[in-house]
């Protein structure tokens, strides 16, 4: 397998147009088939991240790229390479769930899926056939995120981008979630996971970065961590750099 | 890609409720406005028809042509009118015709039945420049914004997705979805008004197509309006708020300022001031006349009816004289009048034209031969069959009496005379516009509307390519 990062943060950093730095000189790798969780609270700098992978917004400094790809150079190029599942997955409501995952796929230019292929994909993360030709209208917010996740392995694409996915999944569907995180993992995707949630960062993730204030904080694997305390480690580099460390 | 997203749209769009709600009320206002026009049209034809014949009753019984003194003229309902009324029920639709002498108009539809001119007719014109410029706003003012807010641009742009790709898809996919089955209630519109029996010819059912396809590119121009306004705001209600204030501006404020503005700034003598000149003329002219008269003194005064002869051809003279003098203060006023107005509708015109509205409502009434050239077309061939007409008696009586007083001596051996034949009387023949006629005065319009839809895309175009996806 190639261990070339298929997603990299290099010096990135984002001031807006108000002047709030809302990313500091971040830099991490994700390699294929591996799961980069990236812990953080509200205004960590998470979201911000992501975003300048997906180029929504551009870098002030630094660079955001897919599989070599810098994203602000060549946006099209990149985002060829990457799904994105968000926290609140919305999709077309008055589209099925297969007509909406058609429809992404084909937006992804890949080629135009069989039923079965959507079916199967659907399956995939659980979400029971039924629904399947149901208008998304009715789906609640767990039904709509496996859509999304649907979306992604339809996509097929060497890069997974996940903001904050497990927002609230009841804790079946989290846990649905994970093992699907895992499998898709074990075919060399390179997944990076924005969360709050420490308890599914550990199950999942290879490595784990904590972000405070638009800086990385603390970037260790998950062998590293492994007999330590998450939630603390979490909590000590939150507190150390608010000022508030005993 | 590209017809991915037209795809898209075309499916989101129509199988919305609000689609289907929107294009129901729209289709029964369609075709409610063909089956009005074409109900309209039946009795306007029944009444011009009775009015013609109640015109020729009014003659017939009279022995000698030299008492046909005037006849009246109607304009006839036109099919295209029926859909478009433009000016057609504010204008006079009666003229009486004399042999020579200004030819005055009367009787128009709204002073006929004044309680028209309150809220107008509901014609197709009407549906299009109101109801569908609405219905074209009410799918564009959250293209953009309301797919921000749902979410679903951020899942689309983490895609390959050009914007420009996108906005066209849009563009293209929303003016698909929204204006073709609005085609159909058209089409049952057009079956019920030739079921109704209204006669359309080639000529008028190509200035129809025509009037359809401006009616498009008004739609167009509000659907690309909606989609740029959407693609510059964040929030769907910002949206949607200014689309309203540009709808207003655009349909109910631009156009009437634009008159009122222009009314200002040009100054138009009042009909009341030119006839009151032309009153004070005539009076001179007829001071003087009285004069030529008093002095009138017959050479032949042995036989009363060559002194009958001899004074009817020096009154004939006296009236021509006094006609041509008239004739030429009268043209020299209402030329003057002309000339005034029509600078006041260029600048009247040229403001309204930022609204796009306006621009529609002209292409349209011009198509439909009902814009405001439609009164001097009836007056000009008004003035055509006054010719003819003055000709006619003429040739019957051997004076053009101009409406003016006949002196006549009969002498006869008492034998009942036979009654004119007033079927010979040349009859008025409205010559309605074709199609080489309207289009140099519809083809400017059109091309604004074109126009802008290419000026609000580029805008939009521009915009999106800034615009804040997250």
């Amino acid at each position: 397998m190639n261990n070339a990062p298929m997603i990299e943060a290099a010096g990135l950093s984002k001031r807006y147009e108000d002047g709030v730095l809302a990313l500091d000189n971040v830099s991490f790798a994700v390699r294929p088939g591996e799961v980069y969780a990236m812990l953080g609270g509200n205004g960590a700098g998470k979201t911000t991240t992501i975003n300048l992978f997906l180029n929504f917004i551009e870098p002030t400094a630094g660079e955001a790229r897919i599989d070599g790809i810098v994203t602000h150079r060549d946006p099209l190029a990149a985002k060829a390479n990457v799904a994105y599942v968000s926290e609140n997955v919305m999709l077309y409501p008055n589209f099925t769930a297969m007509q909406n995952l058609e429809y992404f796929t084909r937006l992804a230019r890949r080629p135009a899926p069989t039923r079965e292929a959507l079916r199967q994909a659907l399956l995939r993360t659980g979400l029971a056939e039924e629904a399947h030709h149901k208008r998304l209208r009715g789906f609640s917010k767990g039904m709509r995120q496996k859509c999304g996740i649907a979306i992604a392995i339809m996509k097929n694409a060497p890069a997974i981008l996940l903001d904050e996915p497990t927002s609230g999944l009841d804790p079946k569907a989290g846990f649905e979630f994970i093992a699907l995180l895992k499998s898709l993992r074990d075919e060399g995707k390179a997944v990076l996971m924005s969360t709050h949630d420490i308890f599914r960062a550990k199950e999942a993730a290879d490595t784990v970065g904590i972000m405070n204030r638009g800086t990385l904080v603390m970037q260790r694997s998950a062998r590293e961590l492994a007999g330590e305390d998450l939630e603390r480690v979490y909590m000590e580099h939150i507190a150390g750099h608010n000022g508030l460390a005993a | 890609m590209l017809m991915l997203v037209i795809q898209k749209e075309l499916r989101d769009i129509l199988t919305s409720t609000k689609f289907i709600v929107s294009f129901a009320s729209c289709s029964l206002l369609i075709l409610l406005a063909f089956v009005m026009g074409a109900a309209g049209y039946r009795t306007e034809v029944a009444r011009v028809d009775a009015a013609r014949r109640e015109n020729l009753k009014q003659m017939e019984g009279q022995t000698d042509w030299m008492m046909v003194r005037n006849n009246r003229i109607f304009l006839p309902p036109q099919p295209l009118a029926a859909l478009v009324t433009g000016v057609a029920d504010d204008i006079g639709r009666t003229m009486d015709v004399r042999g020579r002498g200004e030819i005055p108009q009367e009787d128009t539809r709204y002073g006929e039945e004044p309680v028209f001119a309150m809220f107008r007719f509901l014609d197709l014109e009407f549906i299009f420049q109101v109801v569908l410029s609405l219905f074209a706003i009410v799918f564009a003012f959250d293209a953009v914004s309301g797919e921000k807010e749902r979410g679903t641009l951020r899942l689309s742009f983490a895609n390959p997705l050009p914007r420009s790709t996108f906005m066209a898809g849009k563009l293209a996919g929303s003016f698909l979805a929204l204006a073709v089955p609005l085609l159909l209630p058209i089409l049952i519109g057009c079956a019920v008004f030739t079921w109704m029996g209204v006669p359309l010819s080639s000529d008028e059912w190509m200035r129809l197509a025509l009037i359809i396809g401006a009616g498009l590119l008004y739609f167009g121009a509000f659907l690309t309006i909606g989609i740029t306004i959407s693609a510059v705001t964040a929030r769907s209600s910002t949206s949607f708020l200014a689309l309203l204030v540009i709808w207003i501006l655009s349909v109910l404020i631009i156009p009437r300022s634009a008159i009122l503005i222009a009314g200002r700034a040009v100054d138009v003598p009042s009909l009341d001031d030119i006839n009151a000149k032309k009153f004070r003329y005539a009076e001179q002219l007829f001071a003087e006349d009285r004069t030529a008269m008093s002095a009138f003194s017959p050479a032949e005064k042995s036989d009363p009816r060559k002194m009958i002869e001899e004074f009817q051809k020096f009154m004939g003279n006296v009236n021509d004289a006094r006609e041509r003098k008239m004739d030429d203060f009268s043209s020299r006023l209402n030329e003057e009048r002309a000339n005034a107005q029509q600078v006041q509708s260029a600048v009247a015109l040229g403001i309204a034209r930022i609204s796009p509205a306006t621009c529609f409502t002209l292409a349209a009434s011009a198509l439909a031969g009902t814009s405001l050239a439609l009164q001097d077309r009836y007056l000009a061939q008004a003035k055509g069959y006054q010719e003819t007409f003055a000709k006619f008696i003429l040739g019957k009586t051997g004076v053009n009496p101009g409406g003016g007083m006949v002196f006549r001596m009969r002498v006869g051996d008492g034998a009942q005379e036979k009654p004119i034949d007033t079927h010979e009387l040349p009859v008025f023949e409205y010559r309605p516009p074709v199609l080489g006629d309207v289009l140099p005065a519809a083809l400017p319009d059109a091309g604004i509307l074109a126009a802008c839809i290419f000026l609000f895309f580029g805008i939009a175009h521009a915009a999106f390519r800034r615009y804040d996806l997250r």
